[in-house]
Protein backbone atom coordinates (compact mmCIF):
# COMPACT_ATOMS: atom_id res chain seq x y z
CA UNK A 1 0.00 0.00 0.00
CA UNK A 2 1.13 3.57 -0.43
CA UNK A 3 1.19 6.05 1.75
CA UNK A 4 0.76 9.95 1.55
CA UNK A 5 2.07 12.56 3.43
CA UNK A 6 -0.75 14.54 5.26
CA UNK A 7 -0.54 17.77 3.02
CA UNK A 8 -0.40 19.67 6.76
CA UNK A 9 2.49 17.71 7.70
CA UNK A 10 4.82 18.97 5.24
CA UNK A 11 3.52 22.77 6.10
CA UNK A 12 6.10 22.61 8.83
CA UNK A 13 3.47 20.78 11.22
CA UNK A 14 3.99 18.16 13.35
CA UNK A 15 3.99 15.13 11.35
CA UNK A 16 0.55 12.88 12.25
CA UNK A 17 1.54 9.85 14.27
CA UNK A 18 0.82 6.23 11.87
CA UNK A 19 -2.64 5.20 13.32
CA UNK A 20 -2.24 2.41 16.16
CA UNK A 21 -2.83 -0.33 14.68
CA UNK A 22 -6.13 -1.09 14.83
CA UNK A 23 -7.24 -4.00 17.38
CA UNK A 24 -9.44 -6.69 16.01
CA UNK A 25 -11.98 -8.71 17.52
CA UNK A 26 -10.47 -10.66 19.82
CA UNK A 27 -9.36 -14.33 19.17
CA UNK A 28 -11.86 -15.96 20.72
CA UNK A 29 -14.16 -14.22 18.64
CA UNK A 30 -17.72 -14.35 19.59
CA UNK A 31 -16.90 -16.86 22.74
CA UNK A 32 -16.34 -14.47 25.15
CA UNK A 33 -19.45 -12.23 24.23
CA UNK A 34 -21.71 -15.71 24.25
CA UNK A 35 -20.33 -16.42 27.76
CA UNK A 36 -20.93 -13.61 29.29
CA UNK A 37 -24.42 -13.39 27.78
CA UNK A 38 -25.23 -16.82 28.88
CA UNK A 39 -24.06 -16.42 32.45
CA UNK A 40 -25.22 -12.95 33.08
CA UNK A 41 -28.45 -13.59 31.58
CA UNK A 42 -27.57 -10.41 29.44
CA UNK A 43 -28.52 -9.39 26.45
CA UNK A 44 -25.01 -7.46 25.59
CA UNK A 45 -25.65 -7.58 21.50
CA UNK A 46 -28.57 -5.48 21.97
CA UNK A 47 -26.62 -2.61 23.02
CA UNK A 48 -26.50 0.01 20.23
CA UNK A 49 -23.91 2.70 22.46
CA UNK A 50 -25.80 5.42 22.98
CA UNK A 51 -24.31 5.68 25.86
CA UNK A 52 -27.19 6.80 28.30
CA UNK A 53 -25.43 4.43 30.78
CA UNK A 54 -22.36 6.43 30.88
CA UNK A 55 -24.05 9.47 31.48
CA UNK A 56 -26.25 8.10 34.20
CA UNK A 57 -23.23 6.91 36.22
CA UNK A 58 -21.86 8.54 39.35
CA UNK A 59 -18.39 7.50 38.80
CA UNK A 60 -17.22 7.26 35.03
CA UNK A 61 -14.74 9.59 36.13
CA UNK A 62 -12.95 7.38 37.85
CA UNK A 63 -13.38 4.25 35.13
CA UNK A 64 -10.65 3.67 32.51
CA UNK A 65 -12.55 1.75 30.17
CA UNK A 66 -16.48 3.44 30.45
CA UNK A 67 -19.44 1.76 30.92
CA UNK A 68 -20.93 1.84 27.23
CA UNK A 69 -17.38 1.13 26.25
CA UNK A 70 -17.24 -2.11 28.12
CA UNK A 71 -20.44 -3.62 26.75
CA UNK A 72 -18.35 -2.54 23.50
CA UNK A 73 -15.49 -4.27 24.23
CA UNK A 74 -17.67 -7.57 25.27
CA UNK A 75 -18.97 -7.75 21.98
CA UNK A 76 -14.94 -7.49 20.30
CA UNK A 77 -14.44 -10.14 22.83
CA UNK A 78 -11.58 -8.20 24.89
CA UNK A 79 -11.10 -9.95 27.78
CA UNK A 80 -7.67 -9.02 29.19
CA UNK A 81 -8.35 -5.44 28.78
CA UNK A 82 -11.92 -5.80 31.13
CA UNK A 83 -10.37 -8.25 33.62
CA UNK A 84 -7.49 -5.53 34.45
CA UNK A 85 -9.82 -2.28 34.34
CA UNK A 86 -9.91 -0.48 36.91
CA UNK A 87 -13.95 -0.09 36.14
CA UNK A 88 -14.76 -3.40 37.33
CA UNK A 89 -13.80 -2.44 40.93
CA UNK A 90 -14.98 1.50 40.61
CA UNK A 91 -18.41 0.61 39.88
CA UNK A 92 -20.64 1.17 43.02
CA UNK A 93 -23.18 -0.81 41.46
CA UNK A 94 -25.74 1.87 42.13
CA UNK A 95 -27.92 0.16 39.32
CA UNK A 96 -27.94 3.71 37.59
CA UNK A 97 -27.26 2.35 33.77
CA UNK A 98 -29.49 -0.76 34.13
CA UNK A 99 -32.16 1.08 34.88
CA UNK A 100 -31.99 3.79 32.19
CA UNK A 101 -30.87 1.63 29.30
CA UNK A 102 -33.23 2.14 26.42
CA UNK A 103 -32.58 -1.57 25.14
CA UNK A 104 -32.80 -3.10 29.17
CA UNK A 105 -29.34 -4.11 29.02
CA UNK A 106 -28.04 -5.07 32.51
CA UNK A 107 -24.83 -3.56 32.46
CA UNK A 108 -24.63 -2.90 36.07
CA UNK A 109 -24.93 -7.04 36.65
CA UNK A 110 -22.86 -7.16 33.41
CA UNK A 111 -19.69 -5.42 35.32
CA UNK A 112 -20.52 -7.20 38.33
CA UNK A 113 -20.44 -10.48 36.42
CA UNK A 114 -16.64 -9.07 35.12
CA UNK A 115 -15.76 -8.44 39.03
CA UNK A 116 -16.87 -12.37 39.75
CA UNK A 117 -14.53 -13.67 36.83
CA UNK A 118 -11.59 -11.02 37.49
CA UNK A 119 -12.09 -12.53 41.12
CA UNK A 120 -11.79 -15.99 40.10
CA UNK A 121 -8.51 -15.30 37.76
CA UNK A 122 -5.14 -14.89 37.79
CA UNK A 123 -5.38 -11.58 37.08
CA UNK A 124 -4.51 -8.92 39.73
CA UNK A 125 -7.24 -6.50 40.17
CA UNK A 126 -6.41 -2.93 39.67
CA UNK A 127 -7.96 -1.77 42.98
CA UNK A 128 -6.48 -4.80 45.19
CA UNK A 129 -8.08 -2.79 48.12
CA UNK A 130 -11.91 -3.62 46.99
CA UNK A 131 -11.10 -6.88 46.31
CA UNK A 132 -9.37 -7.63 49.22
CA UNK A 133 -12.35 -6.06 51.16
CA UNK A 134 -14.75 -7.90 49.81
CA UNK A 135 -12.73 -11.17 50.31
CA UNK A 136 -12.14 -10.47 53.62
CA UNK A 137 -15.89 -9.70 54.06
CA UNK A 138 -16.32 -13.26 52.78
CA UNK A 139 -13.95 -14.98 54.97
CA UNK A 140 -15.60 -13.16 57.90
CA UNK A 141 -19.04 -14.44 56.80
CA UNK A 142 -17.90 -17.84 56.61
CA UNK A 143 -17.03 -18.08 60.55
CA UNK A 144 -19.54 -17.21 61.89
CA UNK A 145 -22.64 -16.50 59.68
CA UNK A 146 -22.83 -12.92 60.35
CA UNK A 147 -20.21 -10.38 59.72
CA UNK A 148 -19.16 -7.63 63.02
CA UNK A 149 -17.85 -4.82 62.19
CA UNK A 150 -15.15 -4.88 64.44
CA UNK A 151 -14.04 -8.07 63.45
CA UNK A 152 -14.32 -6.91 59.71
CA UNK A 153 -12.15 -4.06 60.52
CA UNK A 154 -9.43 -5.53 62.25
CA UNK A 155 -9.36 -8.40 59.88
CA UNK A 156 -9.06 -5.99 56.65
CA UNK A 157 -5.97 -3.76 58.40
CA UNK A 158 -4.14 -6.70 59.34
CA UNK A 159 -3.86 -7.21 55.20
CA UNK A 160 -0.39 -6.23 54.89
CA UNK A 161 -0.82 -4.42 51.68
CA UNK A 162 -3.84 -2.37 52.78
CA UNK A 163 -2.16 -1.44 56.54
CA UNK A 164 0.82 -0.30 53.98
CA UNK A 165 -1.67 1.59 51.65
CA UNK A 166 -3.45 3.81 54.42
CA UNK A 167 -0.04 4.38 56.38
CA UNK A 168 1.20 5.89 52.82
CA UNK A 169 -1.97 7.78 51.82
CA UNK A 170 -2.18 8.90 55.28
CA UNK A 171 -6.05 7.67 56.11
CA UNK A 172 -4.84 5.09 59.07
CA UNK A 173 -4.57 7.80 61.42
CA UNK A 174 -8.17 9.22 60.32
CA UNK A 175 -9.62 5.87 60.37
CA UNK A 176 -8.69 4.97 63.32
CA UNK A 177 -10.19 8.15 64.81
CA UNK A 178 -13.23 7.00 62.98
CA UNK A 179 -12.92 3.76 64.76
CA UNK A 180 -12.44 4.94 68.08
CA UNK A 181 -15.38 7.66 67.93
CA UNK A 182 -17.68 4.63 67.10
CA UNK A 183 -16.26 2.36 69.45
CA UNK A 184 -17.21 5.50 72.16
CA UNK A 185 -20.51 5.80 70.43
CA UNK A 186 -22.01 2.61 71.15
CA UNK A 187 -22.01 2.14 67.53
CA UNK A 188 -19.47 -1.03 67.52
CA UNK A 189 -19.88 -4.03 69.65
CA UNK A 190 -17.38 -6.25 70.50
CA UNK A 191 -19.14 -9.36 70.21
CA UNK A 192 -22.25 -10.20 68.02
CA UNK A 193 -24.19 -13.50 68.10
CA UNK A 194 -23.15 -16.32 65.62
CA UNK A 195 -25.84 -17.29 63.73
CA UNK A 196 -26.83 -21.43 64.59
CA UNK A 197 -26.88 -21.54 61.25
CA UNK A 198 -23.16 -21.66 60.15
CA UNK A 199 -22.37 -24.66 59.69
CA UNK A 200 -25.19 -25.51 56.84
CA UNK A 201 -23.89 -21.96 55.07
CA UNK A 202 -20.28 -23.93 55.63
CA UNK A 203 -21.78 -26.95 53.85
CA UNK A 204 -23.09 -25.08 51.07
CA UNK A 205 -19.99 -23.18 50.44
CA UNK A 206 -18.17 -26.31 50.63
CA UNK A 207 -20.15 -27.31 48.04
CA UNK A 208 -20.27 -24.63 45.68
CA UNK A 209 -16.47 -24.31 45.87
CA UNK A 210 -16.10 -28.05 44.89
CA UNK A 211 -14.15 -28.73 48.48
CA UNK A 212 -15.31 -32.02 50.26
CA UNK A 213 -17.34 -31.71 53.36
CA UNK B 1 -50.45 -10.55 57.57
CA UNK B 2 -48.22 -12.03 58.90
CA UNK B 3 -44.36 -10.64 59.24
CA UNK B 4 -40.98 -12.13 59.59
CA UNK B 5 -37.93 -9.39 60.76
CA UNK B 6 -34.99 -9.66 59.06
CA UNK B 7 -32.75 -7.38 60.77
CA UNK B 8 -29.02 -8.01 58.72
CA UNK B 9 -25.84 -7.48 60.05
CA UNK B 10 -25.62 -3.48 60.06
CA UNK B 11 -28.62 -3.58 63.02
CA UNK B 12 -25.97 -5.50 65.28
CA UNK B 13 -23.39 -3.03 65.49
CA UNK B 14 -23.08 0.31 63.42
CA UNK B 15 -27.37 0.60 63.77
CA UNK B 16 -28.13 -1.30 67.08
CA UNK B 17 -29.48 2.60 67.41
CA UNK B 18 -31.83 2.21 64.40
CA UNK B 19 -32.64 -1.41 65.32
CA UNK B 20 -33.64 -0.42 69.10
CA UNK B 21 -36.00 2.47 67.38
CA UNK B 22 -37.90 -0.12 64.74
CA UNK B 23 -38.92 -2.69 67.84
CA UNK B 24 -39.88 0.11 69.94
CA UNK B 25 -41.91 1.50 66.92
CA UNK B 26 -43.65 -1.83 65.95
CA UNK B 27 -44.52 -2.71 69.28
CA UNK B 28 -45.89 0.92 69.65
CA UNK B 29 -48.15 0.29 66.41
CA UNK B 30 -48.58 -3.03 67.88
CA UNK B 31 -47.49 -5.42 64.77
CA UNK B 32 -46.52 -8.43 65.55
CA UNK B 33 -43.12 -9.27 64.30
CA UNK B 34 -40.75 -12.11 64.63
CA UNK B 35 -37.26 -12.14 63.69
CA UNK B 36 -36.21 -14.68 61.80
CA UNK B 37 -34.14 -17.79 64.12
CA UNK B 38 -31.05 -18.00 63.26
CA UNK B 39 -30.66 -15.75 60.08
CA UNK B 40 -27.15 -15.03 58.23
CA UNK B 41 -25.71 -12.32 56.56
CA UNK B 42 -27.23 -11.51 53.03
CA UNK B 43 -23.28 -11.42 51.48
CA UNK B 44 -23.95 -7.65 50.61
CA UNK B 45 -21.75 -6.41 47.91
CA UNK B 46 -18.98 -8.97 48.89
CA UNK B 47 -20.95 -11.82 47.91
CA UNK B 48 -21.99 -10.42 44.53
CA UNK B 49 -18.91 -8.76 43.77
CA UNK B 50 -17.24 -12.41 44.07
CA UNK B 51 -19.36 -15.39 43.80
CA UNK B 52 -22.93 -15.19 41.97
CA UNK B 53 -23.53 -18.53 43.72
CA UNK B 54 -22.67 -17.20 46.77
CA UNK B 55 -24.92 -14.16 46.36
CA UNK B 56 -27.77 -16.28 45.89
CA UNK B 57 -27.40 -18.71 48.20
CA UNK B 58 -26.84 -16.80 51.33
CA UNK B 59 -29.82 -14.88 51.04
CA UNK B 60 -31.66 -18.23 50.07
CA UNK B 61 -31.07 -19.53 53.66
CA UNK B 62 -33.30 -16.54 55.17
CA UNK B 63 -36.14 -17.04 52.49
CA UNK B 64 -36.07 -20.98 53.41
CA UNK B 65 -36.03 -19.63 56.98
CA UNK B 66 -39.20 -17.60 56.60
CA UNK B 67 -40.67 -19.51 54.33
CA UNK B 68 -41.03 -22.40 57.04
CA UNK B 69 -42.57 -19.95 59.33
CA UNK B 70 -44.75 -19.00 56.65
CA UNK B 71 -44.46 -15.05 56.96
CA UNK B 72 -43.53 -12.50 54.65
CA UNK B 73 -39.88 -10.80 55.05
CA UNK B 74 -39.79 -6.82 55.78
CA UNK B 75 -36.44 -6.05 55.41
CA UNK B 76 -34.85 -2.54 56.91
CA UNK B 77 -31.45 -2.45 55.35
CA UNK B 78 -32.10 -1.65 51.92
CA UNK B 79 -28.72 -3.81 50.63
CA UNK B 80 -30.21 -7.02 52.44
CA UNK B 81 -33.42 -6.12 50.81
CA UNK B 82 -32.35 -5.66 47.48
CA UNK B 83 -30.21 -9.53 47.96
CA UNK B 84 -32.99 -11.06 49.21
CA UNK B 85 -35.23 -10.10 46.23
CA UNK B 86 -32.58 -10.92 44.03
CA UNK B 87 -32.03 -13.93 45.42
CA UNK B 88 -35.62 -14.42 45.10
CA UNK B 89 -36.14 -13.72 41.64
CA UNK B 90 -32.91 -15.86 41.16
CA UNK B 91 -34.52 -19.11 42.88
CA UNK B 92 -38.10 -18.31 40.79
CA UNK B 93 -35.63 -18.93 37.94
CA UNK B 94 -35.08 -22.24 38.87
CA UNK B 95 -31.13 -21.08 37.87
CA UNK B 96 -29.64 -22.34 41.08
CA UNK B 97 -29.18 -25.90 42.82
CA UNK B 98 -30.18 -24.97 46.28
CA UNK B 99 -29.79 -26.48 49.95
CA UNK B 100 -32.83 -25.74 51.24
CA UNK B 101 -36.27 -26.16 50.55
CA UNK B 102 -37.24 -23.27 49.08
CA UNK B 103 -39.87 -21.73 46.20
CA UNK B 104 -38.87 -18.07 46.72
CA UNK B 105 -42.99 -17.53 47.10
CA UNK B 106 -42.98 -14.91 50.03
CA UNK B 107 -43.59 -11.17 49.66
CA UNK B 108 -40.04 -9.41 50.53
CA UNK B 109 -40.97 -5.96 51.68
CA UNK B 110 -38.70 -2.89 52.28
CA UNK B 111 -39.51 -1.18 55.98
CA UNK B 112 -40.58 2.25 53.90
CA UNK B 113 -43.11 0.43 51.92
CA UNK B 114 -44.15 -1.11 54.27
CA UNK B 115 -45.12 1.76 56.21
CA UNK B 116 -46.02 4.03 53.59
CA UNK B 117 -49.50 1.67 53.28
CA UNK B 118 -52.30 3.92 53.56
CA UNK B 119 -53.16 1.31 56.55
CA UNK B 120 -50.13 2.14 58.21
CA UNK B 121 -49.84 5.41 57.61
CA UNK B 122 -53.57 6.12 59.35
CA UNK B 123 -52.44 4.35 62.01
CA UNK B 124 -48.95 6.72 62.48
CA UNK B 125 -51.29 9.70 62.44
CA UNK B 126 -53.47 8.06 65.52
CA UNK B 127 -50.42 7.86 67.61
CA UNK B 128 -48.94 11.07 66.62
CA UNK B 129 -48.65 13.17 70.12
CA UNK B 130 -46.27 15.85 69.13
CA UNK B 131 -46.20 16.51 64.96
CA UNK B 132 -42.88 17.67 63.72
CA UNK B 133 -44.33 21.30 62.48
CA UNK B 134 -41.91 23.25 61.32
CA UNK B 135 -39.09 20.52 61.00
CA UNK B 136 -37.73 20.96 56.98
CA UNK B 137 -36.65 17.75 55.88
CA UNK B 138 -35.00 16.01 52.80
CA UNK B 139 -36.02 12.11 52.27
CA UNK B 140 -32.90 10.41 51.19
CA UNK B 141 -33.46 6.78 49.58
CA UNK B 142 -30.46 6.12 48.02
CA UNK B 143 -29.97 3.08 45.55
CA UNK B 144 -30.26 -0.40 46.57
CA UNK B 145 -33.81 0.30 48.01
CA UNK B 146 -34.94 1.56 44.78
CA UNK B 147 -32.76 0.25 41.75
CA UNK B 148 -33.10 -1.47 39.44
CA UNK B 149 -37.07 -1.46 39.91
CA UNK B 150 -36.99 -5.36 38.15
CA UNK B 151 -35.72 -6.23 40.87
CA UNK B 152 -37.20 -3.68 43.86
CA UNK B 153 -40.75 -3.63 42.31
CA UNK B 154 -40.90 0.25 42.45
CA UNK B 155 -41.98 1.66 39.97
CA UNK B 156 -41.69 5.33 41.32
CA UNK B 157 -37.92 4.55 41.46
CA UNK B 158 -37.11 8.04 39.94
CA UNK B 159 -39.54 10.06 42.56
CA UNK B 160 -40.30 7.39 45.39
CA UNK B 161 -42.43 9.11 47.69
CA UNK B 162 -42.58 6.09 50.98
CA UNK B 163 -39.88 7.75 52.77
CA UNK B 164 -42.25 11.50 52.08
CA UNK B 165 -45.52 9.79 53.20
CA UNK B 166 -43.95 8.94 56.57
CA UNK B 167 -42.27 12.21 57.41
CA UNK B 168 -45.38 13.91 55.90
CA UNK B 169 -47.65 11.55 58.43
CA UNK B 170 -45.52 12.81 61.50
CA UNK B 171 -46.17 16.79 60.35
CA UNK B 172 -42.60 17.24 59.24
CA UNK B 173 -42.08 19.18 56.34
CA UNK B 174 -40.82 17.51 53.60
CA UNK B 175 -38.80 19.37 50.84
CA UNK B 176 -38.95 18.02 47.40
CA UNK B 177 -35.56 17.56 45.61
CA UNK B 178 -33.38 15.70 42.83
CA UNK B 179 -30.97 13.94 44.81
CA UNK B 180 -33.30 11.56 46.38
CA UNK B 181 -31.56 8.13 44.72
CA UNK B 182 -28.46 9.44 43.78
CA UNK B 183 -25.78 7.28 45.03
CA UNK B 184 -24.12 8.08 48.62
CA UNK B 185 -20.99 5.84 47.23
CA UNK B 186 -21.09 4.04 50.64
CA UNK B 187 -20.09 0.37 48.94
CA UNK B 188 -16.72 1.94 47.72
CA UNK B 189 -16.15 4.46 51.17
CA UNK B 190 -14.09 2.00 52.74
CA UNK B 191 -11.38 1.31 50.12
CA UNK B 192 -11.77 4.42 48.12
CA UNK B 193 -12.37 7.25 50.21
CA UNK B 194 -12.07 9.83 47.62
CA UNK B 195 -14.99 8.60 45.73
CA UNK B 196 -17.63 7.65 48.56
CA UNK B 197 -16.62 11.60 49.79
CA UNK B 198 -17.03 13.44 46.59
CA UNK B 199 -20.22 10.99 46.24
CA UNK B 200 -21.87 11.89 49.69
CA UNK B 201 -20.68 15.38 49.94
CA UNK B 202 -22.34 16.63 46.83
CA UNK B 203 -25.59 15.08 48.60
CA UNK B 204 -25.46 17.06 51.98
CA UNK B 205 -24.24 19.74 49.66
CA UNK B 206 -27.69 19.73 47.84
CA UNK B 207 -29.82 18.78 50.96
CA UNK B 208 -28.68 22.21 52.41
CA UNK B 209 -29.12 23.95 49.31
CA UNK B 210 -32.70 22.76 49.09
CA UNK B 211 -33.25 24.13 52.54
CA UNK B 212 -33.08 20.88 54.62
CA UNK B 213 -32.91 21.07 57.95
CA UNK B 214 -32.30 17.49 58.14
CA UNK B 215 -31.92 14.40 56.07
CA UNK B 216 -34.33 11.21 56.72
CA UNK B 217 -33.20 7.98 55.62
CA UNK B 218 -33.80 4.13 56.16
CA UNK B 219 -30.96 2.66 54.88
CA UNK B 220 -28.07 2.27 57.73
CA UNK B 221 -25.31 2.29 54.44
CA UNK B 222 -26.36 5.31 53.93
CA UNK B 223 -27.38 6.63 57.46
CA UNK B 224 -23.50 6.38 58.73
CA UNK B 225 -21.95 7.65 55.42
CA UNK B 226 -23.68 10.38 55.63
CA UNK B 227 -24.10 11.52 59.11
CA UNK B 228 -19.94 10.14 59.59
CA UNK B 229 -18.31 12.03 56.58
CA UNK B 230 -19.44 15.70 57.70
CA UNK B 231 -16.60 16.53 60.02
CA UNK B 232 -14.87 18.39 57.27
CA UNK B 233 -18.00 20.63 56.90
CA UNK B 234 -18.41 22.12 60.20
CA UNK B 235 -20.71 25.38 59.44
CA UNK B 236 -23.03 23.10 57.01
CA UNK B 237 -23.76 20.12 59.35
CA UNK B 238 -26.93 18.50 58.85
CA UNK B 239 -28.45 15.36 61.08
CA UNK B 240 -29.41 12.29 59.26
CA UNK B 241 -32.31 10.34 61.31
CA UNK B 242 -33.62 6.98 60.68
CA UNK B 243 -37.35 7.64 59.40
CA UNK B 244 -37.96 5.34 63.12
CA UNK B 245 -36.41 7.90 65.02
CA UNK B 246 -39.04 10.60 63.52
CA UNK B 247 -41.81 8.24 64.41
CA UNK B 248 -40.65 8.43 67.99
CA UNK B 249 -40.05 11.44 68.32
CA UNK B 250 -43.59 12.19 66.90
CA UNK B 251 -44.96 9.74 69.40
CA UNK B 252 -43.60 11.77 72.10
CA UNK B 253 -41.44 8.50 72.93
CA UNK B 254 -37.60 9.92 73.04
CA UNK B 255 -37.32 12.79 75.39
CA UNK B 256 -33.88 11.65 76.52
CA UNK B 257 -31.54 13.37 74.33
CA UNK B 258 -29.18 10.58 74.95
CA UNK B 259 -30.76 8.62 72.31
CA UNK B 260 -29.19 10.44 69.93
CA UNK B 261 -25.80 9.94 71.28
CA UNK B 262 -24.75 6.93 68.23
CA UNK B 263 -25.18 10.18 65.93
CA UNK B 264 -22.18 11.77 65.15
CA UNK B 265 -23.97 15.20 63.49
CA UNK B 266 -25.51 16.26 66.57
CA UNK B 267 -29.24 16.61 66.05
CA UNK B 268 -29.92 17.71 69.42
CA UNK B 269 -29.31 21.30 69.31
CA UNK B 270 -32.04 21.18 66.20
CA UNK B 271 -34.96 19.29 68.04
CA UNK B 272 -33.79 21.79 70.98
CA UNK B 273 -34.41 24.53 68.86
CA UNK B 274 -38.24 23.22 67.27
CA UNK B 275 -38.85 22.29 70.46
CA UNK B 276 -39.51 18.60 70.37
CA UNK B 277 -36.89 17.60 72.66
S1 LIG C 1 -27.43 2.53 27.71
FE1 LIG C 1 -27.68 0.44 26.93
S2 LIG C 1 -27.68 0.60 24.70
FE2 LIG C 1 -26.89 2.55 25.50
S3 LIG C 1 -24.67 2.26 25.49
FE3 LIG C 1 -25.38 1.67 27.52
S4 LIG C 1 -25.74 -0.54 27.40
FE4 LIG C 1 -25.57 0.23 25.31
S1 LIG D 1 -23.79 0.37 38.51
FE1 LIG D 1 -21.63 0.87 38.18
S2 LIG D 1 -21.47 1.33 36.01
FE2 LIG D 1 -23.63 1.37 36.51
S3 LIG D 1 -24.06 3.51 36.90
FE3 LIG D 1 -23.58 2.57 38.87
S4 LIG D 1 -21.39 2.84 39.18
FE4 LIG D 1 -21.83 3.25 37.01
Amino acid sequence: MEHHHHPEASAGQPARQPAKERKRIGDRGDFFLNRIQGEAGVNISACYQCERCTNACPVSHYMDIKPHQVMRYIQLGWREELLKSATIWVCLSCEMCTTYCPNEVDVAETINHLRNIAAQSSVAPEYESLAVFHQTFLDVLRTSGRVNEIRLMSAYYSKLNILKEKMKDGSLKDEILVGMSLLRKGRLKLLTPRSRAIKELQKAHHRISGEMD
Amino acid sequence: MKLSFYPGCSLEGMANDYARSISAVFTELEIDLVEIADWTCCGATAAHSLSQSMSVLLPARNLAAAEKMGRDIVSPCAMCFNRLRFSQQMIQKKLFDIPWSVTGDIQVHDMTRFFAEPRMIASIKERVVKPLVGLKVVCYYGCQMVRPPKITGYTDYENPQTLDRIATAVGAEVIDWSYKSTCCGASIGIARRQIGESLAGRILEKAGQAGAQAIVVSCPLCQSNLDILQKDRPEKRIPVFYFTELLRLGFNKITDPQWFKMHFTDPVPLLRAKHFL
